[in-house]
């Protein structure tokens, strides 16, 4: 599978597997100092090159999440949501230079860059180009047809019940849960205090709970 | 200044009011966030969020379940 012509030396391309190989990357991404962080973001700013390939490995998996929960798939693919997720990389590569610290965290900064570049996807008639998966080599040590229909039936029903959130409450849980934000992460990213953003979620997963429970009756 | 109403204080606090749903939902979601699997796994919304994290964070879709044309 190819990613297109957008990677560029200093990123690691963003393939449909590399999302997994860094499931701990969620916690590692933001439970990491908030110190270390702005230290590397700082470096990373000044064009250091470790630093930004180690702050673009830290953030990666956390926008390649949000892209695929946002986008899901096509054709039963991750085409698309992988190649937004590339451009948001990129654009926060080329925006770097001129990146200042104004307090709030660096994540606030990529989200509000990939929530743009979602929603241009989402705009876009680009996703009925569909590219077609390379033959493997050799044994597939995935999960079998089987069991992939019945992830993706169960994430289509809960990509359709987040659907009918309010779209800031779709917007915080999938920022909070599947990309694996703090609460304070969170709510640098949407405007909010902590306390605000742990109120609303509340009331997300509530409704969350009403619709499925709803759905299981009729 | 008007002091906190009484019936909204013992609302928040009484278990099964929406303080407590908010600390226990907050939980929920560190959990899901950290990819720790929480402990009410019978609460549908889990098993929803669950099944989407599942979803985007496996390594490959082995196949393509649209038929192409």
């Amino acid at each position: 599978m190819t990613t297109g012509p957008i990677s560029t030396g200093i990123m690691p391309n963003v393939t449909e597997g590399s999302v997994a190989d860094a499931i701990g990357g969620v916690r590692l991404a933001t439970r990491s100092d908030e110190s270390d962080l702005r230290e590397l973001t700082s470096l990373a700013v000044q064009g250091d090159r470790s630093a930004i390939e180690t702050l673009l490995g830290r953030l990666r998996p956390m926008v390649v999440r949000y892209c695929r929960a946002r986008l899901g798939r096509v054709a039963g693919q991750y085409h698309i949501a992988d190649d937004v997720a590339q451009e948001v990389c990129i654009a926060v590569l080329s925006a770097l230079p001129r990146y200042r610290d104004m307090g709030r965290p660096f994540a606030s900064f990529v989200f509000g860059i990939a929530s743009h570049k979602v929603a241009d996807a989402l705009r876009s008639s680009v996703r009925s180009a569909v590219p077609t998966q390379d033959l493997p080599d050799g044994p597939d040590d995935g999960p079998g047809p089987e069991e992939t229909v019945v992830r993706y039936i169960e994430a289509e029903h809960a990509r359709r019940l987040l659907s009918r959130l309010p779209d800031n409450q779709r917007e915080l849980i999938i920022l909070r849960v599947v990309s694996g934000l703090s609460a304070e992460e969170t709510g640098n990213v949407l405007g909010m205090s902590p306390g605000a953003v742990r109120v609303a979620q509340h009331r997300a997963l509530a409704r969350l709970r009403a619709m499925a429970e709803l759905e299981s009756i009729a | 200044m008007s002091a906190l109403d009484p019936y909204c204080q013992a609302r928040s606090l009484r278990p099964g009011g929406e303080e407590s749903g908010v600390v226990a939902d907050d939980m929920i979601c560190r959990e899901l966030s950290r990819r720790e699997a929480p402990a009410d796994s019978g609460d549908p919304a889990v098993r929803l969020l669950q099944a989407l994290i599942d979803d985007v964070d496996q390594r490959r879709s082995s196949v393509s379940i649209t038929p192409s044309t």
